[in-house]
């Protein structure tokens, strides 16, 4: 095992882990706004890659660019239906089992959509994000570096937006106490809108970014959605900077792991690492609360 | 005895001797294997309404637990080369311990974390049986699993197998029904409903959580031993999440906590896709889509918004009767 093999896998481990922590930031979102989680968003990725790859740029012929805008407007009224079709009308429902189900089953209903719109064969789009680097013996995909620094655009935007706007700041009123928030003049089910709507817009970034990793199929946003839940635990549940760490964490982790297990093992890890987070450290490495 | 019991229990016996002479009349063999997924669902079913039914956890990964129960009863019986009911023991087993091992560190903490683990195990489980190919035939799947025979009787047809399933349903329906109307079953319901008050009262919540999560998954895993069985060949890529899901829908529709409610959404999960087989390629959309609606106007359950719809109309009626000034009767 010489250097430039290690770096390779630290690096490409590093991209991944930056796709488990905007999982993990895009159900966080949703969970501290609705105290709820959404198990339909690997479906969610999977339909932003859909429509950006498989309406827009291959479908329509349009740029890379525009499709892209596209595919956020897209999702963010898909969010907007989400929130008022499932989370607002069941969030007040005595247990969470009933929204948890709807986003569930609505999971398999974009799934079966996307099979029967666009056909159940994977397709991959040629051109996009393609392409390495070489630094000496090293050689990095453009992908990986892409899907870094993206994954940094969104995290440090998204910090400025909850923090400096009024909207933002309205966002985490919600996620600390709805009753005060709602006494405060903030109309929380217009609020838990707009938060779905971001955390659609931002399975959409995950799923365009991962098209060169996976190619776009029904099945390529699975374990992704997965590990993202292990990233959240293993940072701190319901923490935005937890889930951030835990992504990177768990995406280093898994990928160094191929040297000493087998290949097919690979999912395997982020699993354990959750149940061993749970056993030793339930807050997880940035929680605060017991 | 009352003559309210005496009636109940000929309306009981009624309904054991219509459902056991079924198999004299459906002689097509595909109606009595949709009979007998019933059945076995019922059982996941029936478990899966003591954690997330009663006390209210959710768990996603029951896939998990009956590929669990299928795989352990089929490979003893190919290589310890023994009886099927071993395999069933085993498959108690095992349920007990996975209980216990994945209901410890998810439930000890209070949250949301058994719907995370539940769906991560589920996923192992299934990755594991792919890929030890020399053991378990990989994604080829184990094929010729024995069926059950009981005294030299193979239970090899599947209206002798319904027989069998039939016996081993009553009798879970049985002990649930039993459990849920006991002590446990008590507590597990006003776990539901304020664990801050019944950890006041002295209960030891995370234990008594542990405990429903391991009842669920030995009936998890002997419905999975029964189903591995009965089908006689198991692949790892029917346990997937959208089997969980399935489970949890089934409990849904039934209506949470209600044990005769478990068994009718076995039924109706069971049947409703059959039933839309002629839409072909659209029958899992549009099942989907009437699942959801169901979900979101009805989320009491289909049987409880039935009854409801029942009781209001005969209340109109007796209405409109006292109103021509007929004895009302309710």
């Amino acid at each position: 095992m010489n250097a430039a093999v290690l770096v390779q896998l630290l690096v490409s481990g590093l991209a991944m882990g930056f796709i488990y922590a905007l999982v993990g930031i895009e159900y966080t979102l949703v969970w501290n706004s609705t105290g709820l989680l959404n198990f339909s968003h690997d479906k969610l990725i999977m339909l932003g890659a859909y429509l950006f790859g498989g309406t827009f740029v291959l479908g329509m012929g349009f740029s890379n660019p525009l499709a892209i805008v596209l595919a956020f407007v897209i999702m963010g009224l898909i969010g907007v239906l989400i929130a008022n079709g499932i989370f607002n009308p069941l969030r007040t429902m005595q247990s969470m089992i009933f929204a948890v189900m709807g986003t569930m089953i609505l999971g398999r209903i974009i799934k079966e959509a996307c099979r029967l719109i666009w056909g159940p064969a994977p397709f991959a789009i040629s051109g996009w994000l393609s392409g390495n680097i070489r630094i000496g013996k090293i050689s990095i995909s453009n992908a990986n570096i892409i899907i870094c620094l993206v994954s940094l655009l969104v995290v440090i935007g998204l910090q400025l937006f909850l923090n400096f706007t009024k909207t933002g700041k309205a966002m985490r009123c919600v996620a600390q106490n709805k009753k005060a928030a709602a006494l405060m003049g903030i109309n929380v089910t217009q609020n838990i809108c707009i938060t779905t709507a971001v955390s659609a817009i931002i399975c959409s970034i995950i799923g365009i970014l991962i098209i060169p990793l996976f190619n776009v199929s029904t099945t390529m946003s699975n374990s992704i959605g997965l590990k993202g839940f292990s990233a959240g635990v293993i940072g701190g549940f319901g923490y935005l900077p937890g889930a951030i760490i835990g992504g990177i964490i768990i995406g280093i982790v898994e990928n160094l792991a191929v040297m000493v297990l087998p290949a097919v093992y690979k999912d395997v890890v982020s699993f354990v690492l959750l149940i061993l987070f749970l056993l030793v450290k339930p807050t997880g490495l940035l929680g605060k609360r017991a | 005895m009352t003559k309210k019991m005496k009636i109940r229990i000929a309306e009981i016996i009624i309904l054991l001797i219509a459902l056991l002479v079924v198999p004299l009349f459906v002689k097509n063999n595909y109606y009595l294997l949709v009979f007998n997924r019933i059945l076995i669902n019922a059982i996941v079913v029936l478990g899966l309404n003591f954690i997330t039914g009663l006390t209210g956890q959710m768990n996603l990964g029951m896939a998990g637990i009956f590929a669990l129960g299928a795989y352990a009863s089929a490979l003893i019986t190919r290589y310890a080369n023994i009886s099927p009911w071993v395999g069933l023991l085993l498959a108690i087993a095992v349920g007990w311990v996975i209980g216990q091992c994945l209901g410890y560190p998810s439930l000890r903490v209070k949250g949301v974390y058994l719907s995370l683990t539940t769906i991560g195990f589920a996923e192992v489980i299934r990755l594991m049986f792919s890929n030890l190919t020399d053991i378990t035939g990989g994604t080829q799947g184990m094929r010729n699993i024995e069926p059950y025979s009981l005294f030299g009787f193979k239970f090899d047809t599947q209206g002798k197998m319904y027989y069998l399933f039939f016996v081993i349903t009553a009798f879970g329906f049985f002990i649930a029904w039993r459990i849920v109307y006991s002590k446990w079953g008590r507590v597990f319901k006003s776990l539901r409903d304020n664990a801050e008050a019944v950890e006041m009262s002295g209960v030891d919540i995370a234990d008594v959580k542990i405990k429903a999560f391991t009842i669920c998954a030995i009936y998890g895993a002997v419905a999975g031993a029964l189903y591995a069985h009965f089908m006689g060949y198991i692949n790892p890529s029917t346990f997937t999440i959208d089997m969980s899901t399935n489970f949890v829908i089934m409990l849904l529709i039934g209506g949470l906590g209600s044990v005769i409610g478990n068994i009718f959404g076995a039924i109706i999960v069971t049947i409703l896709p059959e039933m839309l087989r002629f839409l072909d390629d659209y029958y899992l959309i549009t099942f989907s889509i009437i699942v959801l609606l169901g979900a979101i106007f009805f989320p009491n359950g289909w049987v409880d918004a039935v009854v409801r719809l029942g009781k209001k109309t005969i209340n109109i009626i007796s209405d409109k009767r006292a109103e021509n000034g007929k004895a009302v009767s309710r």
